[in-house]
């Protein structure tokens, strides 16, 4: 198989965009997939309940070391960074917010893209502030598959835009798009 | 990106000019603040070994730049409300109480600890210890002034944990914040109450090298937020010694999402977000 992961960073207001992808991921899905959003202050709790209302994959947000599975979606928990670790586990920390955010979707790529190299596929979706932007650049030099959603879809366009002035990105999709290219991998 | 084997080698030095091993350290978050350090201090990795070897009041500060500090007051306020509607209570006859905060920090989940003791009625009869490996964090839990600005959170999390009650949403208690602390909004300050202050025992402890310091086991052990910094091989070790010197029934507070995963997790019984350790 030519990828092992999939992740995706996005702000509160790509919710609605995340559950669609959920939705359309199949049981059985061949890779794990991480998510890392930012939240609004003060809603720390409920995001796993309402993504898994859609996602036919489960939803958790993982303890630290935990181990990473095929078919599972990976929630970063609220107010912890999210690492992957060598070794196909999981790792969190309670560094201070990157950008002033924590989760920071950046780290999260960073660490991805070392672990990963040119196995995986990182998308950057609507999001308010650049984080993730210097992320998704990592998953490119380090040969990963990268993919922003198509701004004049975003409502909030910062985060994506930031991310195609610092990388020449492999595609801009559409939210359809990116669903057909994810279930392409399946 | 700081190579692996660049963070091996600090690694080895640090461990060749003391007693500091960071070699079990989770490998993601240390690189990451080694990276930091290398910024912050506008060195690089080989200038930093080599002054490791030979400053050892630079040595010292390294090591604290490496722990991670953040903390907050009822931090995850549902552990806070399990504790002093579901497990405290417990406590009510026994004589003692023993605690350790292991991982303290700057002092905050010890100060929610003494606060919810007191609203028990558990306080006079609590024997409280906390421990941490990075000394300038002891010295500010001891101290017990907190930012007041940047922390308003606290507030929301007293709120919740001291003047809410889950399991009957018709109390409403009335706990002044002035009972446990002084806000100067001024001098941008929350400064805990002399009384708060005076009760821990404060100790420099490496959970990586040392046992229990203390001629006592523990009803409760707080380590939150800490075991996320290290790999599974050091995290069973600690959790065994806090297996070891937990009383039966004694409770162990990991952070929220920190579970037990090597075979000693069979001497603890998951309950409510703790784990009791269990009595055979
Ligand atoms: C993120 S803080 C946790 C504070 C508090 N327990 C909480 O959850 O809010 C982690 C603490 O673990 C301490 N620490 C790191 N390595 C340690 C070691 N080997 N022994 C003891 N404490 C250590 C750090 O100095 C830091 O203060």
């Amino acid at each position: 198989m030519l990828y092992k992961a999939v992740m995706i960073g996005g702000s509160a207001g790509s919710f609605q965009v995340v559950t669609k992808i959920l939705a359309s991921l199949p049981k059985n899905y061949p890779l794990p997939v991480f998510l890392c959003l930012h939240r609004l202050k003060h809603v720390r709790s409920g995001f796993v309940e309402a993504l898994s209302i859609k996602a036919q994959l489960p939803v958790e947000e993982p303890n630290d070391k935990d181990h990473i599975k095929a078919g599972k979606i990976y929630l970063a928990p609220a107010n912890y960074h999210m690492y992957i670790e060598l070794g196909n586990k999981i790792s969190l920390s309670t560094e201070e917010p990157i950008n002033h955010s924590r989760p920071s979707i950046d780290l999260s790529f960073i660490s991805a893209a070392y672990t990963y190299k040119n196995k995986m596929v990182g998308i950057i979706l609507s999001g308010a502030n650049k984080d993730g932007a210097y992320g998704l650049k990592k998953v490119k030099d380090s040969g990963g598959l990268t993919i922003v959603q198509d701004p004049k879809e975003c409502q909030v366009k910062t985060m994506t835009t930031a991310s195609m002035k610092l990388t020449q990105v492999d595609h801009v999709f559409s939210t359809n798009q990116i669903i057909d290219f994810l279930l392409k991998l399946n | 990106m700081v190579s692996l084997q660049d963070i091996s080698k600090l690694i080895a030095t640090i461990k060749s000019v003391s007693r500091y091993d960071f070699e079990d350290y989770s490998e993601k978050s240390f690189q990451r603040r080694v990276e930091k350090i290398l910024m912050d201090n506008r060195i690089n990795v080989t200038a930093l070994i080599e002054k490791i070897k030979t400053n050892k009041d630079f040595l010292e500060k390294v090591v604290k730049d490496i722990t991670v500090n953040t903390t907050e007051l009822f931090r995850d306020p549902e552990i806070w409300t399990t504790l002093k509607h579901r497990i405290l209570p417990r406590y009510k006859n026994n004589k003692s109480i023993f605690i350790w905060h292991s991982g303290c920090s700057s002092g905050q989940e010890v100060y929610s600890m003494l606060i919810l003791l007191n609203e028990m009625g558990l306080f006079d009869k609590a024997k409280v210890f906390a421990t941490d490996l990075n000394t300038d964090m002891l010295e500010l839990a001891k101290k017990g002034v907190f930012r007041y600005r940047f922390n308003l959170g606290y507030f929301d999390n007293f709120d919740k944990v001291l003047r809410e009650n889950p399991y009957n949403f018709e109390e409403k208690i009335d706990v002044p914040y002035s009972k446990y602390f002084d806000i100067d909004k001024a001098k941008d300050s929350i400064t805990m109450k002399q009384f708060l202050r005076d009760k821990p025992i404060y100790r420099k402890h490496d959970l990586v090298n040392d046992k229990n310091i203390f001629y006592s086991k523990f009803d409760i052990i707080f380590c939150r937020n800490v075991i996320i910094y290290f790999n599974n091989k050091l995290q069973n070790k600690i959790i065994e010694l806090f297996s070891n010197n937990l009383y039966k029934d004694g409770y162990l507070v990991l952070g929220a999402h920190e579970s037990i995963l090597g075979p000693v997790a069979n001497s603890f019984e998951r309950t409510k977000g703790l784990y009791k350790k269990k009595s055979f």
